[in-house]
């Protein structure tokens, strides 16, 4: 399988006519990009060299917010630590949990369709109608996470009003959402043709050899897919934390002691709170770069270890 | 797929291009009494009113950006400060001086709309107070008389240690004789006359103010209140407290609709309590107002607009910045157990003071407010966890204000300021820069 | 685990698997559906049950009426068919465009494409919050605001999320079927029509929900580019429910979770039904007996 080739050159003449027509399907979206998208996203760009307020003409700067927020800004780090923590932790977890979720979702039970059901549920729920959930599930004292706790002689922790439990509570509210990955999980392990399995089988391959020799490679695309998503969803972590601490009381935005100040929550207040534009987008950026350098790894690592074209070669 | 687009594009649009537009609150009983009462306001004057209930600060940003802000919409005290520098707010006073509006607004709110420049920017169109409510039931049952404006802060720590109780002698208190949540030790800082000057740039820790920090600590060492970050203070997790019996007194605002139409004990009202041998300050926070848009089309008749919402709209009545209003009365009729509570009494005492707001986000220059609290938050989240106690805090004071001092020179360096508010803050920093600032 | 052949198992080990693998569901899932459940008898509470401690999962009396008065306070009919056109409109537009755009990066090789597929997935990568306002002033500049087009044109072009996701699915997909397809003389969309949707079928259905859920359910979009309670969709409904009168409102949270179920439905709905792409090939896998 992975000795073909994904470039399309290498095929016979039916593929090579192929040059512009490609462009031309790819066309919806690189008009849409050059349209709506590359103006907003350049103007940013342009706007972190320069110490735009919110209204007010920008002014050049030059490199002065980079140089501002990498040197004397220790809630940059502070954030970023934050997210780093957060990216390493959900990334790792939300893949191994949905595909977990997906395998056990595809077992031959009645009602398979209900439970999957039920899986999904929290993944469209409204997180911001939800966060009275989750400001109820976490409470110290009556919440329904402690009360289990206590169940086990276990005196819990404060969670959200904790410096070093809010972030893992947070990662525990996230995980619950991860009903879509499993879902794309699920899409991809229908691709998986049952006649491989059958013949490993027939091999004697036991359960968990057919898992790591067939699925996974079978479904690698998906694995990085999700695997992709989850980062850059979570270098974007925001809503959670926002809905979360900020109805604790006013400005408690980030707290406590800025345990779950995230990375964009902190360029959100810069921008919006403080009306500092320029040194916000300097911000954003910079999260852009990471998150492009380390999806850039992530698909470099992945190349030689994701299989396209199931069955190819066979 | 342009076709499609013009046909989306075109079912939309502004509408009513001589509307007054109206960015109200996004409460649907809100928006269903302002469009039943509008049709009437605009028979009689001939101004229509467009509502857009939709509303958030990224939005109003963008719409300002784009120039598309609605003709009348509601700032804090940041917002109006910054839209007054830049000039994208009218200053409303030439419309006042030839309209006799303007004395019906007391004293404080009227006071609460003005800009650095001496430009008056927004029309409060809410006020509320501060109170202590108590379980009458408890009270009663300890033999405990009710307390009222003489009470003290200790009256109130003996009270709360006589209510205070382990009922079943298992170590933990089932109920504790008090709750203030920590966004409401402000106003205790103003009961103990801390110094609040309006538009402080910098951050300072009077003697008064520690004093008060130390005072709600001790509450919490001492048993009689529960740790505040186990309390969700916002929402409903207090009130609920007051109402299972979990806590005795509750300090909260006044009037709090969620306290009116939930609790079901025996409750009624105190004033704040005030310090041994001060005279009380009591107050009225208001929550920003409302503003017209520098580019609106037909200025007066916004004017006109403003003025029937914040006076005549029902949904807002009776509405506690106007002088003519019964305030207390309508209350009383909208909830009637309240007649019996004090409420009246401790309506009447903010209303007879003038006492500054004494909230941090308004006391604090709205051009530091963030990058003080910013700095200053995590200290107190700190102190509640107690991994630094008020020395500390005190300590760290003068490091903040030095980075506020620096982000306002930043300000000052780069934004699109009138000059008249860009003098007004530099003689603001010249007159109060901390002497061990940078 | 080690069982040569499954099929070879006696009776008794299927059935304890089996009952396990239950089990197991039913713990899991239960845990799913606890913010479900918590709305629901939330929504049959009364004002402060929401907050009563400790929380009366079985209310003493079933509020009903919260459903009735989460109707009659909104214009509900009105949102709902707002939100209908926007999301249907949306979905077959994803579909159209990210099928198309996902088979160009999957299966041409042309200049740039690796580049302009890097630039793809890095238009996700800048938070939004620093693009909304640059964004916000082309849609007024385009005439737009306060119309459902800035909340349907996008997907015109295609959502970056959805064509990596369909480009992953295109890819597993050999390439024999197609090139002989070619070789017979049949077009490139003919090709993508009848070749590769057919075997993309559950990547389609995911690819459907998503779109859905992602409109639907989309709140930040409605609030800045909607200005006409006319024009309201069903999210921007919940926040009516939600936030209070300046100062002195109540959240009437029974009613509000009335109301979200409400929005839930269609989503649990159209995620019931779409699995059906789901089920085919069940019969492989560890649990087969």
């Amino acid at each position: 399988m992975g000795r073909v080739s994904r470039d399309g050159d290498s095929r016979g003449n039916a593929m090579k006519s192929g040059r512009w027509t490609g462009l031309l399907f790819v066309s919806p979206w690189l008009a849409g990009f050059l349209l709506l998208t590359a103006g907003p996203m350049l103007y940013s760009l342009y706007l972190s060299f320069t110490s735009a307020s919110m209204l007010s003409a920008p002014v050049w700067v030059g490199a002065d917010n980079y140089a501002a927020i990498v040197s004397e800004d220790p809630l940059f780090w502070i954030s970023l630590t934050n997210t780093a923590y957060y990216v390493g932790v959900f990334v790792p977890l939300s893949v191994v949990l949905s595909l977990a979720l997906a395998m056990l979702l595809r077992a031959r039970v009645r009602g398979l369709r209900v439970f999957r059901t039920l899986f999904f549920l929290p993944s469209v729920t409204n997180v911001v109608a939800v966060a009275v959930l989750w400001l109820w599930i976490f409470n110290p004292d009556f919440g329904l996470l402690n009360s289990a706790l206590r169940v086990f002689g276990i005196d819990g922790p404060l969670w959200m009003q904790s410096e070093e439990w809010a972030k893992p509570a947070l990662v525990v509210m996230s995980l619950w959402g991860v009903g879509g990955m499993t879902l794309i999980f699920l899409a991809a392990l229908q691709g998986v043709p049952a006649e491989l399995h059958e013949a490993a089988m027939l091999d004697g391959a036991g359960a968990a050899r057919r898992f790591f020799a067939i699925t996974l490679p079978m479904i690698s695309p998906s694995i990085l897919f999700n695997t992709v998503m989850s980062l850059i969803g979570s270098f974007q972590v925001f809503t959670q934390a926002f809905v979360m601490t900020g109805t604790v009381q006013p400005g408690s935005e980030g707290g406590p002691n800025n345990a779950t100040l995230f990375y964009v929550l902190y360029l959100y207040k810069k921008a919006f709170q403080e009306f500092r534009m320029g040194y916000a987008s300097a911000l954003a950026w910079i999260l852009f770069l990471l998150t492009v350098g380390l999806t850039w790894a992530l698909l470099r690592l992945s190349k030689s270890r994701v299989h396209y074209e199931a069955g190819h070669g066979r | 797929m342009c076709a499609v687009a013009l046909l989306l594009g075109g079912c939309g649009g502004g509408k009513g291009g001589d509307a007054v537009t109206y960015q109200c609150g996004s409460n649907a009983l809100e928006i269903q009494a302002l469009e039943r009462d509008i049709p009437a306001f605009t028979k009689r004057t001939g101004i229509g009113i467009a509502l857009n209930p939709f509303n958030g600060d990224e939005k109003l940003y963008a719409m300002v950006a784009a120039g598309q802000e609605p003709d009348i919409f509601t700032v804090n005290n940041v917002l109006r400060d910054r839209f007054a520098s830049e000039g994208r707010i009218l200053d409303l006073r030439p419309f006042a001086e030839k309209d006799p509006f303007a004395d019906r607004l007391l004293a404080s709110a009227r006071a609460d709309g003005v800009s650095l420049d001496g430009g008056w920017y927004s029309v409060s169109n809410w006020a509320f107070t501060v109170g202590v409510y108590y379980n009458r039931a408890l009270f009663a049952e300890a033999g405990i008389a009710p307390p009222d404006s003489t009470w003290t802060w200790d009256d109130m720590v003996a009270t709360a240690r006589r209510l205070t109780r382990d009922a079943n002698g298992d170590g933990k208190t089932d109920r504790y004789g008090v709750f203030i949540g920590s966004h409401f030790i402000e106003a205790f800082e103003q009961m103990n006359h801390a110094p609040l000057p309006r538009e402080a740039l910098f951050l300072s820790l009077s003697p008064e103010a520690r004093d008060v920090y130390v005072r709600y600590l001790a509450l919490m060492q001492d048993g009689l209140m529960p740790d505040t970050r186990r309390v969700q203070a916002m929402g409903m997790q207090a009130p609920q407290m007051l109402e299972n019996g979990t806590v005795a007194m509750l300090v909260e605002a006044v009037p709090n609709t969620n306290l009116f139409e939930t609790l079901t004990i025996d409750w009624a009202l105190a004033p704040l309590p005030r310090f041994a041998g001060k005279a009380p300050r009591y107050f009225r926070s208001h929550s920003g107002g409302l503003a017209i848009s520098a580019r609106t089309r037909h200025p007066q008749r916004a004017w006109e607009a403003l003025k029937w919402i914040v006076s005549g709209a029902s949904v807002y009545q009776p509405n506690p910045v106007l002088r003519d209003a019964d305030f207390a009365g309508g209350w009383e009729r909208k909830h009637a157990r309240l007649a019996a509570t004090g409420f009246r009494d401790v309506w009447r005492l903010a209303e007879q003071q003038e006492g500054g707001d004494p909230r941090y986000f308004v006391r604090f220059s709205s051009f530091t407010m963030a990058p003080i609290l910013e700095r200053f938050q995590p200290l107190l989240d700190r102190l509640w966890s107690r991994s630094i106690g008020i020395d500390e805090l005190a300590a760290a004071v003068p490091g903040i204000n030095a980075r506020v001092a620096k982000d306002l020179e930043n300000t000052l360096a780069t934004s699109a300021m009138k000059p008249v508010f860009r003098d007004a803050l530099r003689r603001q920093l010249a007159g109060q820069r901390p002497a061990d600032g940078k | 685990m080690a069982d040569r052949h499954e099929s070879a198992q006696p009776a008794w080990i299927a059935v304890l698997r089996a009952s396990g693998v239950y089990l197991l569901l039913l713990g899991a899932s239960a845990l799913f559906a606890v913010p479900v459940l918590w709305m629901f008898s939330s929504s049959l509470q009364d004002l402060a049950g929401v907050y009563r401690q400790p929380f009366a999962w079985v209310p003493s009396v079933a509020h009903w009426e919260n459903y009735a008065r989460a109707v009659t306070l909104l214009p509900f009919a009105r949102f709902l068919a707002n939100t209908a056109f926007i999301t249907v409109l949306n979905v077959l537009f994803t579909v159209a465009s990210c099928t198309l755009v996902a088979y160009g990066f999957a299966r041409f090789s042309f200049p740039g494409r690796d580049l302009l597929f890097s630039i793809c997935l890095g238009t996700m990568m800048l938070p939004g919050h620093v693009t909304m306002i640059p964004m916000y002033i082309v849609y007024a500049k385009l005439g737009w605001v306060d119309s459902f087009a800035p909340l349907i044109v996008p997907s015109l072009f295609g959502s970056p999320f959805s064509i990596f996701l369909l480009r992953q699915f295109f890819l597993t997909i050999p390439r024999d079927c197609d090139e002989a397809a070619l070789l017979d003389g049949a077009g490139r969309l003919r090709v993508l029509w009848s070749v590769i949707l057919p075997q993309a079928k559950p990547a389609l259905a995911t690819v459907v929900i998503f779109a859905f859920i992602g409109s639907w359910n989309d709140f930040f979009g409605p609030l800045v580019y909607i200005n006409s309670p006319e024009r309201a969709t069903l999210t921007l409904g919940l926040n009516m429910l939600k936030s209070q009168v300046l100062g002195s409102g109540t959240v009437e949270w029974n009613v509000l979770m009335a109301a979200s179920l409400l929005v839930l439905l269609p989503n649990i709905v159209l995620f019931f039904f779409a699995q059906k792409h789901f089920l085919r090939g069940m019969n492989i896998g560890a649990y087969r007996a």
